[in-house]
């Protein structure tokens, strides 16, 4: 009988906190879909009363949302294809090859982890100024091109590939170049695709790079604008009439994610808390 | 070109050997090059600028002037300064506290035996709000939070509850921050500690069972001991992250009212790119970072006092 008790318990807690976690989610599209007048009716409707997509095209009318959603895709890519390769070889280098100098470097990558973004992002600021750069998302792609957290998690990962298969390579005359292509790649489809997961999800989610650089809202991430316009609703004391044009903007923003997390969720979650562990 | 005779056997072994070392080097470079071109131009070389512009004052717009340490002397006497600090030191710890606390709870709620399919679900629902952007999820609750209509306040006041000013008062603002940021990170957390707990080996908790230990032992001699390297991985994170906290505050509550919820990330933006005082902004952000390593620095020391690695 107790453990009965106790396994309701459980359960009711569980269901509880599930429910929290995404009670929000489930408000916003219902009340999405929903009529104005009823943003805020009391009690809440969990289930709308209509279904009606007036707010989701009043908002494509009017905002560039489409512009944001592939300018974020674009940087999101960009970004982590060229982390991708950047990360890889530097890892590499440190995993295996050997040259004067390597431990010292390697130490002064580590170091960067701990240089927050807003330590630097003022004098990248003023060198994308001199550049002429500014307002252009080759602001927001070039910075990050380079990534200490991402070099030493491939690194780590290249050092647990068995030296024999290299070694072998080695004897046949193989040089890093092609070592690296045709053995380490080939062999690091999960660590990469563990790097491209965080990166493409931090990048995509970026609100502070964005903010800095991007004045234009044509040229705005989607993070950028949605923020941008609750920032307004806020201002406008939290009562302004397009409750249901922001609560639709920010569905539209989360469903990619949403779809993604679905289909990827396994490998998602484990790919972020492993990193965890590992290091 | 050296004559054989003059070349004694053991250099003549080593030429080869030394070619080698040589080739393996320059691809080392060369595969190095593209992440340090980048380090150099983007990590390093703003590092040392950033050091620099907090020495001088500047509006971007007019030449700079040197200001030597007169920017750190301001930083001292800045009272706003003063309250900033103390909201992200409050912010932090009660961030790091509750995602700890909070994280292992779910995490030993989720460790027993659940069917596949609940244990699916909840791993969907713990980490998605993990996944979506911070802007989107603060601007969803935003209109939770609003004192008279939000649905947080609609179900406090069925409860008996009185309706929070969430968002309204110079008391409740920072909370509100707090609040938000642990319901949309604690799901990282759980899975790091379910992680961690899974790597906990069942013949320890067995044999402390048949020695006799309940659940409260258990938990504290067993569990938590082995624990110990998760806990220290996310108080770390969590502590860099908590003091990085901008886009919550800044959505949330604009900072407000007045600087109740202003963070110092918040600051060092608007001091360099709403006033262009780039010059302070600098040394605010310079000033942030000498804590954070500092703190992170202070952490590994002591981790080796209290973390228990298998």
């Amino acid at each position: 009988m107790a453990y009965r008790a106790g396994r309701v318990l459980f359960y009711f807690f569980l269901f509880l906190i599930m429910a929290l976690m995404v009670a929000p989610f489930l408000w916003m599209f219902s009340v999405s879909v929903g009529r104005p007048s009823e943003v805020f009716v009391v009690p809440p409707h969990w289930i709308p009363s209509v279904v009606q997509f007036g707010s989701y095209l009043r908002v494509l009318r009017e905002l560039p949302f489409l512009s944001w959603f592939l300018n974020s895709f674009k940087i999101a890519s960009l970004v982590t294809v060229g982390q991708l390769f950047t990360c890889s070889t530097a890892a590499y280098a440190f995993a295996r090859l050997r040259f004067p100098g390597r431990n010292t470097l390697f130490l002064i990558l580590l170091s960067a982890l701990m240089i927050p973004l807003q330590v630097t992002i003022i004098p990248i600021f003023i060198i994308m100024r001199v550049l002429n750069l500014l307002d252009t998302h080759l602001a927001l792609i070039l910075p990050p091109l380079v990534s200490a957290f991402g070099v030493f998690l491939l690194r780590q990962f290249f050092l647990t590939i068995p030296r024999e298969l290299e070694d072998a390579a080695v004897m046949d005359g193989a040089a890093p170049p092609l070592i690296f292509w045709k053995i380490i790649l080939p062999l690091s489809g999960g660590a990469l695709a563990t790097l491209a997961v965080l990166t493409y999800n931090f990048f995509w989610n970026d609100y502070f790079s964005p903010l800095i650089f991007i004045n234009s809202p044509a040229k705005m991430t989607l993070p950028l604008g949605v923020g941008i316009m609750a920032g307004r609703y806020v201002e406008a004391g939290g009562m302004g009439a397009d409750a249901t044009g922001i609560v639709a903007a920010v569905s539209m923003s989360i469903v990619p994610v949403l779809l993604i997390f679905l289909f990827a969720q396994r490998y998602l979650i484990e790919s972020i808390t492993m990193t965890g562990l590992k290091t | 070109m050296k004559d054989i005779d003059t070349v004694g056997i053991e250099e003549e072994r080593r030429e080869p050997m030394r070619r080698v070392a040589h080739r393996e080097a320059f691809w080392g470079y060369i595969f190095l090059l593209p992440t340090a071109i980048g380090f150099v131009i983007f990590v390093l070389g703003p590092m040392l600028g950033a050091m620099g512009i907090s020495t001088l004052k500047w509006d971007l717009l007019s030449p700079p002037k040197f200001a030597g340490t007169g920017n750190f002397a301001a930083l001292v006497k800045d009272a706003r300064l003063g309250l900033i600090l103390r909201n992200t030191v409050l912010f932090v710890i009660a961030d790091v506290l509750l995602n700890m606390l909070l994280g292992i709870a779910l995490a030993l709620l989720l460790r027993g035996k659940i069917p596949r399919v609940v244990g699916y679900f909840a791993r969907l629902a713990f980490f998605f709000p993990v996944i979506v952007s911070v802007s989107s999820a603060a601007a969803i609750w935003i209109f939770f939070l609003q004192k008279d209509l939000g649905i947080l306040n609609y179900y406090l006041h069925l409860i008996g509850l009185p309706r929070i000013p969430w968002l309204g008062s110079s008391r409740w603002a920072l909370r509100s921050v707090v609040l938000f940021d642990v319901w949309k990170n604690v799901g990282f957390y759980a899975m790091v500690f379910l992680a961690g707990l899974h790597n906990i080996p069942p013949q320890l908790t067995e044999a402390a069972i048949v020695d006799g230990a309940n659940e409260r032992q258990l938990l504290r001699h067993v569990t938590l001991p082995l624990l110990t390297p998760s806990i220290f991985f996310s108080v770390v994170i969590a502590l860099i992250n908590g003091f990085q906290v901008f886009a919550q505050s800044q959505i949330l509550t604009r900072g407000g009212p007045g600087d109740a919820s202003r963070t110092v990330v918040m600051y060092i933006y608007e001091q360099g790119f709403r006033y262009f005082q780039m010059g302070y902004a600098s040394s605010v952000a310079v000033m942030l970072f000498v804590v954070m390593a500092g703190l992170t620095l202070l952490q590994f020391r002591a981790s080796e006092r209290w973390v228990f690695y298998q």
